[in-house]
């Protein structure tokens, strides 16, 4: 009988014991999607981030997945409505409807906003407060074969930057050499197409009245606009893009400016090293490749031939019905330092919207790093690309027409200037 | 005896007769068991999402606010431009693209049953792309009509028509028959297979009659054969009518409606105002969706009654 009892009781604290067991050790798991599972560099830091979280945070776990961008957005705009959404998202801040629709938590509680670089808090500050984590930060830069260029007969002035005319040489010394000048597609993308028109339009206008055109306050008819298209065209009609430029996917026009067929000069912000420093194998540049950065041409009787265009990209954001907002909000901040902005730059080779630590960064893409810093040194910046100003239809109109009729040479000045006014215009 | 007792007799025996007179009758209970799965996955799943459908189109919808604007969505869609476009595109390719479709599928089925020298290769080959999906075939032929090394520009070099040499897809004038050319390659195989089972299926006394009047080949293709696969090629017709109405994986992995909206169509416009253009409304593409819903319907009976035949084959 006593045995029985004593039975009965070990049983009874077993059995205790097991439930508690997994109570003590639950911890509560947070949801993240990540872009970039094509890019190993970004994809690495994402994943380092999370594994260091979870180690000092044992009541935190995160279930992180990696989703292409277009994909990732899809879903998020059916999850966010649905609430099945995940706590931590990829966002850019191209997609102001998330924050609009009231989707987005604000981070100003959770993070250290003083380790924002300050030009970035603007880009997802909404009503005083700051609702991205802006990792990712570019510059819209002219790449360039350092050989391909000489071997066409141009020589890059100290400067770093042509001219107007210089750079119509370029476009026909490489035509007649047949290298195509400008290795550039819009096959997958919005806005590739549009790189070389609006940061040649940014030095002509200048800031200010750069952004008025992005505002829809200033006329694609503005005489310098038409000046600056009209020399844009010329460029198109001489040979300036490749031909399979309507299908060419942006993964693609990486390869085709480094590897086969090679082009002169590559247009591309400076997320360019997300592609080009994978290894050769997995589409990368060639080790022995001669990379240089141009400025853009100087426009003539150019406002601001020093300006140029800096930008938020990949961030993430809370969702502002998340149940797990201590440990999402928790990863958010542990996020949010210089070291992790100083091993974003270490590793991926590119900006960064948090600060960093430059005496720190020991990467192996250093002499990359100099010539970037070189070729910013000094420069205006202008915040945003024209997808960050433009929305619904005016996005739709320049997408099809900026970004992929006009320079695949078929549209007139005067027709694209049309379209752009039509869905853009605002008086 | 009352009345009443005896009509109450009379109706039991009705209803004893009846259900002697058919066993396999089944109660309101169990139809409504065995009804009740395959309703309530109907109703979710298609009658409430197509009625919400239709009540969204009255809504603005920004976040989680709805603004109910009553006719505003669909009197917006009357002067949307696009809109318009893509309705000019979805017609073309509803009405055009099925001919193509079901003329290649029956001049396959011709080929296979005149005996074609590796029939049985060919009947597997030709079939084979309906196996493809939707995203592989896009793929496949976005390398085909690649300007640089596609197969098809290509060949024009080789033949020394380099005058010829276009970028399909990205030609505002090309890009639409381009991707039409590439959804009947799909489609040709399914159409064939079809359109064979009919030719085998016609009565053999009436092609040897024909044969017995010295009737050639293409007097009796064209007096005899195509007669009496009508039917079978006017339903073939509709089906590739209405599936061409909803068009829209190929054309969004080709060209997203590209270049210039000259591929854009109905539902490519329905998904990019849906998910694409920086907004959370769904009133809009609920209008659209709407609008479609009853053209498409209106359409396939119009065609039906335009197509029907009164006259019936005897034989």
């Amino acid at each position: 009988m006593r045995a029985s009892k004593l039975s009965l009781a070990a049983i009874t604290v077993a059995t205790l014991i097991a439930g508690a067991a997994p109570a003590l050790a639950q911890s509560t798991q947070i949801t993240m999607w990540s872009n970039w599972p094509d890019e190993p560099a970004k994809k690495d830091w994402v994943t380092a981030r999370v594994k260091d979280f979870e180690a000092a945070n044992k009541a935190c776990s995160v279930k992180l997945s990696f989703i292409p961008k277009a994909d990732l957005y899809t879903q998020a705009k059916s999850a966010v409505r649905t609430g099945q959404a995940p706590d931590i998202f990829y966002m850019e801040p191209d997609q102001p409807e998330f924050l609009a629709g009231g989707f987005l938590e604000p981070l100003d509680s959770y993070v250290d906003l003083a380790q924002y670089e300050d030009w970035s808090k603007p880009a997802w500050t909404a009503k005083g407060k700051v609702y991205g984590l802006p990792v990712e930060a570019y510059t819209v830069e002219l790449y360039y074969n350092k050989d391909a260029v000489k071997k066409a007969g141009v020589d890059v002035p100290a400067s770093f930057q042509l001219t107007q005319e210089q750079f119509t040489d370029l476009v026909k010394k490489g035509v007649a050499a047949g290298i195509t000048p400008v290795s550039q597609g819009v096959g997958d993308r919005p806005f590739p197409g549009g790189l070389l028109l609006f940061e040649s339009l940014l030095r002509k206008l200048g800031t200010e009245d750069y952004g008025k055109l992005l505002d829809g306050k200033l006329s694609f008819k503005d005489p310098r606009v038409v000046e600056v298209m009209t020399w844009m065209k010329a460029l198109i009609d001489a040979g300036a893009y490749p031909k399979s430029f309507s299908t060419l996917k942006l993964g693609e026009s990486h390869f085709y400016f480094y590897n086969t067929p090679g082009a002169l000069t590559f247009p591309d912000p400076s997320w360019f090293t997300g592609r080009a420093f994978a290894p050769p194998e997995g589409g990368g540049m060639p080790a022995n490749f001669s990379l240089g950065i141009m400025q853009f041409p100087a426009m003539d009787k150019g406002a601001c031939p020093e300006c140029k265009t800096l930008a938020v990209a990949g961030s993430f954001v809370m969702y502002s019905k998340s149940k797990n907002k201590d440990c999402a909000g928790a990863l958010m901040k542990s996020m949010a330092t210089v070291e992790s902005g100083t091993k974003w730059m270490e590793q991926v080779s590119l900006q960064t919207g948090l600060k960093s630590d430059p005496a720190k960064i020991n990467s192996p893409r250093k002499d990359y790093f100099a010539e970037l810093n070189a070729r910013n040194k000094g420069v205006k910046y202008f915040f945003g690309t024209p997808l960050l100003y433009y929305r619904a239809k005016c996005a739709e109109t320049y997408t099809q027409v900026m970004n992929n009729a006009f320079p695949a040479g078929l549209l007139s000045v005067q027709e694209a200037a049309e379209k752009m006014d039509g869905a853009c215009f605002k008086s | 005896m009352t009345t009443t007792s005896m009509s109450s007799k009379a109706s039991e025996g009705a209803s004893n007769a009846s259900s002697l007179a058919d066993p396999r009758r089944a109660s309101w209970w169990v139809l409504v068991v065995f009804l009740f799965p395959a309703l309530a996955i109907y109703v979710g799943l298609t009658a409430y999402p197509a009625f919400r459908t239709f009540y969204d189109s009255f809504f603005t919808i920004e976040g989680l606010d709805a603004t109910f604007v009553g006719l505003d969505n669909y009197r917006a869609l009357m002067s949307d431009e696009t809109f318009w476009i893509s309705v000019r595109n979805t017609f073309i390719w509803s009405f055009i693209a099925p001919v193509l479709d079901v003329t290649t599928g029956l001049l396959l089925a011709l080929a296979l049953y005149a005996g074609v020298p590796f029939a049985r290769f060919l009947r597997v080959a030709w079939f084979t792309p309906v196996l493809l999906s939707y995203v592989v075939v896009a793929i496949l032929w976005t390398w085909i009509y690649n300007y640089d090394w596609g197969v098809v520009n290509l060949a024009l070099r080789a033949i020394g028509l380099d005058a010829l040499v276009t970028s399909w897809l990205g030609d505002p004038h090309f890009a639409l028959a381009a991707l039409i050319v590439t959804h009947a390659w799909k489609w040709a195989g399914f159409n064939m297979v079809v359109c064979l089972a009919a030719i085998h299926s016609l009565p053999s006394e009436v092609l040897e009659a024909s044969e017995l009047d010295n009737c050639g080949w293409g007097a009796k293709l064209r007096y005899v054969i195509v007669p009496m696969l009508r039917p079978t090629l006017l339903n073939l017709y509709i089906l590739a009518f209405i599936g061409k109405m909803k068009i829209f994986d190929l054309v969004w992995i080709m060209t997203q409606g590209g270049p210039l909206w000259a591929t854009e169509t109905v539902s490519t416009y329905v998904y990019k105002r849906a998910f694409n253009w920086n907004t959370f409304d769904l009133g809009y593409p609920s209008a659209i969706a709407s609008v479609w819903f009853v053209v498409v319907c209106a359409a396939v009976v119009i065609l039906n009654r335009l197509l029907a035949t009164r006259e019936r084959l005897e034989y």
